[in-house]
């Protein structure tokens, strides 16, 4: 039952359950407890002591399903071809004692596989699956395409090469053509029943390796580069990388909210203790929250990059609450309220419609941006600006930056090219950079993942 | 913990016998849990949206298993001193001033202050023992002879810190008290966390508890909770009832109405005698189902489909 119970748990982890050993402890307690006669039960119980979530809960389900339930079920299901079979060659030879001649022809024939597969001892041929499966190592398929291959090595394991010389051999005599045709029927389901059971495993175990090793490497992939097929894979991945984050740094702002001595409420509360200070009463301190205000520039492929950020920022919500955004390539707009109303998803389409593909000019957009929002920029204000810098030999307003630079806390340049094309061509970063607290190339969820948690560090 | 009704938690199916004649009417899932829970001594961790009875389970077990309940409620800033133990400064206090002549006379003859001192670590921290200790919930639980029924209600709503403080609590049944040492369980609590998951619960705690989740009702669960709860109520009259409360629940609203909520409705169509739903009463009841103004201006429009479709199914079934 141990292994039996192993291999659950093993197969649920490759689901994407955070199964622990502790936890594996308790199922096993519980199954002992419970016994393993009423499934009904057994699953109650198992779920209450590993799936922890509700999202987990449901993968349990599957998981439960499709290993409890496909373990054994494989059968002849051929009873009546056998009879019509013997039917047949009764007709054809006149013999009167087929089955005598069958056993007696089967005595003759010395591959093991034969003999088992005319024992009609499903159970035993079952586990005779599952061992040659396990020795050859079914459980570490981690792709599809390799089903076959593995399915075939099962039934060579099994002893097929032989069964297989041997039947080509009795095909040569006639009277034997019966028992040929049964066994070459026997086989066949026996071939089907191997593969099905590969499947099986690689279902169980490792339909998730390959998903696995997608997100890793989107991880790392440029964001430029991700087609839109994996957005909505990246975007689980954003949220998960936010909601890490939020919780690494939503602990140390609650240890400074207790503020000073209320030294007022604390003498009139401790009234009562003849003037000791036994309860002390402290002024609780607004949490400054540090503002972020981010400009986007949306033009060609750094919109690209800009959708990732804002899905980024906007995860963050729950630390940073005050999350302004503005978009620009030629003319800049605030979005923030955009951002309020719609999904996610559909306002990002709403603002790379509306606002791209236009002549990227930093110059027009910096000085928008001088109207919209350079008066409410403090010594609070975390300012990220995504872009090239390709600014199409414009004149790029450097002074406008330089005022934010010099009103908000940090300002924080953001360019998804590479250090070595930067101030090449078209690009000015060189003459914004002197007004940036930090420049850095950001093109992969890691460097967004790392920026934003110095973000979030300096602001506690 | 000592459990006087053993026969009561034979097997889940006795336990959910005998939870349904006390009038409490629960699924497979939980008579499991609460059955490997009273085994297995390990605390249950109940989530599930508000009003499906998550708090009502364990006041129900404390009932069956005739220990008492303990509860306490957390919120943003509950701590140790609320959770687990205080000092009676008061009494510290009042002590010491009573008690100074008397120290004074302890103190007579003593030659310099190495022998005052020494002679006042003599007494040893009268102040600082149980006399002195008030104990809240969490100690309260652990102190308890025969073992008692610890309800940790809405663990969700307290700070992480704390969660990370009764970590020690769950996982071995004792606390430290840096004036006391470890104060260990005389006879292990059965401890019920519930939780609406206002924030997610640290992975920690969860691996700790079992873990229980309570959903909405079947629709024939439910009518059985109703007659549990409200048996004047008509036959026909339920059946309506819970039928229009589940097409409800299917609808997008803010807050859907819970099983309490389907309860207190049924309490309130038999005081006002209704016999059937019909379109006036649902409409100035429906304050009972829905919390929330927003809602209930998107469910009167629809109020005429809603009942139809209520009570074609009743008919059906």
């Amino acid at each position: 039952m141990q292994k039996v119970l192993g291999d659950f748990i093993h197969a649920l982890r490759q689901a994407g359950l955070p199964i622990s050993s502790a936890e594996t402890l308790d199922a096993l307690n519980a199954a002992q407890l419970v016994g393993i006669d009423n499934a009904h039960l057994l699953k109650e119980s198992l779920a209450a002591t590993l799936a922890k979530r509700l999202e987990h809960r449901v993968i349990y389900d599957q998981v439960f399903e499709l290993y409890f339930n496909h373990q054994g079920n494989f059968r002849f299901a051929e009873k009546e071809d056998v009879l019509s079979v013997t039917k047949a060659s009764e007709a054809e030879g006149g013999a009167t004692e087929t089955e005598e001649t069958t056993s007696d022809l089967l005595e003759t024939m010395e591959s093991p596989l034969a003999q088992q597969l005319m024992s009609d001892d499903t159970s035993a041929l079952q586990m005779m699956i599952a061992e040659a499966a396990g020795a050859a190592g079914a459980q570490d398929i981690s792709f599809s395409t390799q089903i076959s291959m593995m399915a075939f090595k099962v039934m060579q394991a099994l002893g097929d090469n032989q069964l297989q010389l041997e039947l080509a051999a009795m095909e040569e005599r006639d009277e034997q053509r019966a028992l040929v045709q049964l066994l070459r029927q026997r086989r066949s389901s026996l071939q089907q029943a191997v593969r099905d059971y590969v499947e099986q495993q690689h279902l169980l175990f490792n339909q998730n390796v390959s998903q696995q090793l997608r997100q890793s490497n989107l991880q790392r992939v440029n964001l430029t580069s991700i087609d839109h097929r994996n957005y909505k894979l990246m975007g689980e991945l954003v949220r998960k990388a936010a909601k890490q984050l939020a919780s690494l740094h939503s602990r140390r702002r609650r240890v400074t909210k207790r503020g000073l001595l209320d030294v007022r409420r604390t003498i009139a509360a401790n009234a009562a203790y003849d003037g000791f200070l036994f309860h002390t009463k402290w002024k609780s301190t607004r949490v400054e929250r540090s503002k972020v205000m981010v400009l986007c520039d949306v033009s060609g492929s750094v919109s690209e990059v800009a959708r990732f950020l804002m899905l980024f920022l906007y995860s963050l919500q729950d630390v940073l609450p005050r999350v302004r955004s503005f978009v620009f390539s030629s003319r800049m707009a605030e979005v923030t309220e955009l951002f309020e109303k719609q999904e996610m998803e559909i306002a990002l389409a709403e603002i790379l419609s509306k606002w791209a593909n236009m002549r990227t000019d930093y110059g027009k957009a910096l000085e928008d941006f001088n109207e919209m929002a350079l008066s409410d920029i403090d010594q609070r204000t975390t300012v990220i600006m995504l872009g090239d810098a390709r600014n199409n030999n414009e004149d790029g307003n450097v002074s406008i930056w330089e005022e934010v630079y010099r009103r908000s806390q940090r300002v924080i340049w953001l360019n998804p090219e590479g250090e070595f094309s930067w101030n090449r061509a078209d690009s000015i970063m060189e003459k914004y950079a002197p007004f940036c607290s930090h420049v850095e190339t950001c093109n992969s969820l890691r460097d967004l993942n790392r920026i934003l948690g110095s973000v979030l560090k300096h602001s506690n | 913990m000592i459990i006087r009704n053993r026969e009561k938690i034979h097997s889940p199916d006795t336990i959910k016998q005998h939870f349904e004649s006390l009038g409490y009417i629960c699924s497979d899932a939980i008579a499991t849990s609460v059955y490997l829970a009273c085994h297995l001594q390990k605390p249950i961790l109940v989530e599930g949206p508000p009003g499906v009875g998550k708090t009502e389970l364990a006041k129900k077990t404390s009932e069956l298993l005739a220990a008492p309940l303990i509860r306490m409620q957390c919120y943003e800033g509950l701590d140790e001193a609320k959770a687990l133990y205080e000092w009676k400064y008061g009494k510290q206090l009042l002590y010491t001033q009573l008690l100074k002549d008397q120290l004074g006379d302890v103190m007579r003859g003593a030659k310099g202050l190495d022998e005052s001192v020494s002679r006042l670590h003599q007494f040893g921290d009268i102040f600082y023992s149980d006399e002195f200790l008030e104990p809240r919930p969490l100690l309260e639980a652990l102190k308890s002879e025969d073992g008692a029924i610890l309800l940790i209600d809405e663990i969700d709503k307290a700070d992480q810190e704390f969660e990370a403080f009764l970590l020690e609590l769950l996982s071995d049944y004792q606390i430290s008290i840096p004036e006391l040492g470890t104060v260990k369980a005389k006879s292990k609590p059965l401890v019920f966390l519930t939780s609406n998951n206002t924030r997610e619960l640290g992975d920690a705690l969860k691996r700790r508890c079992l873990h229980l989740y309570i959903p909405f009702p079947t629709k024939e669960i439910e009518q059985k909770i109703i007659t549990a709860q409200v048996p004047e109520l008509n036959e026909n009259l339920k059946l309506q009832l819970v039928e229009f409360v589940s097409e409800l629940r299917e609808m997008a609203l803010k807050k859907v109405p819970a099983v309490s909520e389907t309860i207190d409705w049924a309490r309130a169509l038999l005081l006002l005698n209704v016999e059937s739903l019909d379109q006036e009463w649902v409409k100035n009841t429906l304050n009972l189902l829905l919390k929330f103004q927003d809602d209930i201006e998107a469910v009167e429009p629809e109020l005429h489909d809603l009942l139809k479709a209520a009570l074609k199914g009743d008919k059906s079934a």
